[in-house]
């Protein structure tokens, strides 16, 4: 008879060699950073719409990541599809993190407010980047005027590509929680798109 | 229309619907837009087109590579296990002489150098100016 000992966890974590290397010999923690800087670095500017916050986010959070590797558990099942990471999910919440320390001390000794930015459609950096694209103008400022978890769920959703079990791991909701979140999210932006057309 | 989720209200099984319809759009795969209202389906469609990327400076990623490369050598691996030879290796002889040599070396030089004192203090030298010096103030200092 066999027993059940619960959940079984297959190797299914597309970065568990990285990931391995990197605990067993720090210095290998660089093929790490460089295949998932990019796309820290796009959260933190999506959160903080200020390149040089972001890159301050960005460093917290690579620091962060490399200080806690030894802590890091996998966890991928097969459920999750074999393209699964629990390490992309894992350093996802630490950026989550280093994030919204940056928006608190933003918010507490504020330089500039992100408020306004995100309610006023005068260019600040990154939107001087996107006005070379009308279009992409019109989603970054949708987007932008998002509640923080619908906001969050949506750049997840369609900038990062994740699915809904990985933004529900990053975000610590349900998965249904996240599927309403990006609906709603979802319609609002589309209204506002579409009183622009 | 039969409830796809037990106990779901009607806005959890819409965005379950519209969870279907984005995981095929993301992964650019034809899908099924019937049950979709036509501004929620163009809404995500311009997400997912339009939404921009963005890219950290050569410079900064180089930096932040540097600055981990730093980190990482400043601390050692956690939980690494330092060794520590259980018996006295073979070339423990030619190790010995430099732990125990600078620790001699250091006592000597300290005996060696009171003992001097001592004696330049008791046989100074009659023809050093320093030494006559020396000599006359000795003479002043009540003993």
């Amino acid at each position: 008879m066999e027993a059940t000992h619960g959940p079984r966890v297959f190797p299914l974590d597309r970065d568990r060699a990285l990931v391995e290397a990197a605990r067993a010999d720090p210095a290998a923690f660089e093929p790490l950073y460089r295949k998932y800087v990019a796309q820290v670095y796009n959260l933190a500017v999506y959160e903080l719409h200020d390149p040089h916050e972001a890159e301050d986010a960005t460093e917290r959070a690579f620091l962060a990541a490399l200080a806690a590797l030894p802590r890091f558990r996998e966890g991928a099942t097969a459920a999750d599809g074999q393209d699964a990471s629990t390490f992309k999910v894992w350093l996802f919440r630490i950026a989550r993190n280093a994030i919204a320390e940056r928006r608190r001390t933003l918010r507490r000794h504020p330089e500039t407010s992100l408020d306004a930015l995100a309610m006023t459609p005068a260019p600040t950096d990154v939107e001087a980047i996107a006005v070379h694209n009308e279009a992409a103008a019109a989603a970054w400022q949708a987007v932008a005027s998002l509640p923080d978890d619908r906001r969050q769920a949506v750049v997840l959703r369609f900038v990062h590509e994740l699915s809904t079990a990985e933004i529900a791991a990053i975000l610590g909701r349900s998965e249904g929680a996240v599927r309403v979140l990006i609906h709603r999210g979802l319609r609002r932006v589309a209204a506002q798109l579409g009183e622009r057309r | 229309m039969t409830s796809m989720v037990p106990g779901a209200g009607d806005g959890e099984i819409e965005a379950l619907v519209v969870d279907r319809y984005l995981e095929a759009l993301l992964a650019r795969r034809p899908a099924d837009v019937a049950a979709l209202p036509d501004d929620v389906r163009a809404g995500a469609a311009a997400l997912a087109t339009d939404l921009p990327r963005f890219h950290p400076s050569f410079r900064f990623e180089e930096y932040l590579a540097m600055r981990l490369a730093q980190a990482t050598n400043q601390a050692p691996p956690a939980g690494a296990i330092v060794a520590f030879p259980a018996k006295v290796p073979a070339s423990a002889s030619a190790m010995r002489p430099v732990v125990i040599g600078s620790v001699l070396t250091s006592a000597a030089l300290s005996l060696a150098g009171a003992v001097f004192v001592a004696w330049r203090r008791s046989h100074p030298s009659p023809e050093a100016a320093m030494a006559r010096a020396v000599r006359a103030v000795a003479r002043t200092r009540p003993v």
